[in-house]
């Protein structure tokens, strides 16, 4: 997950939606298995996956600023690329930049409430704000090492003796060689997904410049933060009273360290992180902050979006008949999409009501509510 | 409503350890009284499943936005010792990052 800030008004941007929706339709591939503008040879991919955003900034796709901003610094340690399988390779070459489908949006939104005056302003948040949103992830390449690692964990359980209610948990032991191959692969796809998001996020903004016909001073269009929610990472966390080196698998789940810890950036870390929550397209996205309560109860997490509650099978059956794209049209919410079926499978009626889940998270203090983001326009895969 | 879950109070329910043979460490579900109506079966066994691994601390977490995945339900946070822990792709899933 990704989320830019901008000077602008919603007022400013809503009479060019149409315009800017199509430029970022055009400038940012999408799609099932869509190709982008960049063609990875082996060595340029090997080099991706070790240095994650940082190549991409390398390439001239933003700056050191945006970096800072993101989780990990856009590049987490430890990546092998040597254990990537030729397959995964040849699927990752021509998808870095490319959103995808499904659930993977590119979103253009305003603020229509703000909870947290103070973090608001240290995010750079503020009411009736232009934002936009990104949720793009490692795409076919990271799908590939989840693939492949299945398969050695496979053989993982048998070797070390793991009884398992289910072999879909299929795992091997933190110290074992399958377990560093696996983390040090499934690292190069985080790498991956940093990198995209970073070339996503660049030919956002050229858009906007483009349609806009604005500078970049003006536009002010800056990374607020980029939070990972499908990974392993190793932290250090306090069980009972003392402190302990944990491998903390999420998945689906965001983390949302509190204030002071060392790992944010310095603009956030009186304030604590910011925690970027999606929606669905129809609507409502929302931004939190990490709390000391989520520290102590649940490893520095908290949820990552709505949660689907009709199976992508059950949103079509349902949608037949109706136009989703008018229907989000009537209520304001332009779409664009790649995909024929992706607007009925990513209806508002396939997934829970985002707010009764941030709503939960907030009660419990695992995060506490910043801002709320509503879609203006959507670009789907 | 799925039987054999606890509320703990309003915006937690807990997998109790027996639940499922195995269980190391209760599941805690994050959710309230009415999002607990859109809670699989199938995820909260998933829940469950999480918490027989081994090296598992203090508990099997999931999210309000929880629903059935791969091995591990999506929502889901499995935090693991170092010496005795394990790690598994399930647990961090397909679409990595």
């Amino acid at each position: 997950m990704r989320l830019l800030r901008s000077n602008l008004a919603k007022d400013e941007v809503i009479s060019r939606i149409r315009d800017l929706v199509e430029a970022l339709y055009i400038e940012i591939p999408s799609g099932v298995g869509s190709k982008g503008k960049i063609r990875l040879g082996h060595e340029d991919e090997r080099r991706l996956l070790l240095k994650g955003a940082h190549w991409a900034v390398e390439q001239g796709f933003g700056d050191a600023s945006d970096i800072e901003r993101t989780e990990s610094g856009g590049c987490i340690d430890g990546a092998d690329p040597s254990l990537i399988s030729n397959k995964a390779y040849e699927r990752g070459r021509a998808q870095q930049g490319t959103l995808g489908s499904g659930n993977h949006f590119l979103e253009i939104q305003y603020v229509d409430e703000i909870y947290d005056e103070k973090a608001a302003r240290a995010f750079g948040l503020f009411l009736g704000q232009m934002t936009v949103m990104i949720h793009t992830g490692s795409r076919g390449f990271g799908h590939q090492v989840c693939t492949d690692f299945l398969v050695v964990m496979e053989e993982a359980i048998r070797r070390y003796n793991i009884s398992l209610p289910d072999r879909e948990l299929a795992c091997a032991p933190y110290s074992s060689p399958e377990a560093k191959d696996y983390l040090g692969a499934m690292r190069a796809a985080a790498n991956y997904a940093w990198a995209n998001r970073q070339c996503i996020m660049h030919w956002a903004r050229e858009a906007f410049f483009k349609i806009l016909n604005i500078s970049p001073n003006a536009l002010g269009m800056s990374l607020i933060y980029d939070v990972a929610h499908n990974i392993a990472k190793t932290e250090e966390h306090t069980v009972d009273d003392k402190k302990m080196k944990l491998i903390v698998h999420r998945k689906g789940a965001t983390r949302a360290f509190p204030p002071g810890h060392p790992e944010l950036p310095a603009a956030y870390r009186a304030i604590g992180q910011p925690v970027l929550i999606p929606g669905d397209m129809g609507r409502a996205s929302y931004v939190l902050v990490g709390t000391e309560k989520a520290m102590a109860e649940s490893f520095g997490s908290t949820c990552h979006g709505a949660g689907r509650v009709m199976s992508r099978h059950q949103a079509i059956r349902q949608a037949k008949g109706r136009s989703i794209r008018r229907e989000l049209e009537d209520r304001g919410i332009l779409v664009r999409s790649a995909g024929r079926e992706t607007l009925a499978e990513e209806m508002s009626e396939a997934y829970k009501d985002i707010s009764n889940v941030v709503d939960v998270v907030h009660r419990a203090g695992i995060s506490r509510k910043v801002a709320r983001l509503r879609p203006m326009g959507v670009i789907k895969g | 409503m799925v039987e054999g879950i606890r509320r703990i109070d309003e915006t937690h329910w807990e997998v109790p350890i027996g639940y499922k043979p195995g269980m190391r460490v209760p599941g805690i579900i994050y959710v309230d009284d009415i999002l607990i109506k859109d809670i699989e079966k199938q995820s909260v066994d998933q829940v469950a499943n999480t918490a027989t691994l081994p090296g598992i601390i203090r508990a099997s977490l999931a999210m309000p936005d929880i629903h059935t995945g791969y091995g591990f339900p999506i929502g889901g946070v499995a935090a693991m010792d170092l010496k005795e822990g394990v790690v598994s792709p399930g647990g961090v899933g397909y679409d990595i990052n």
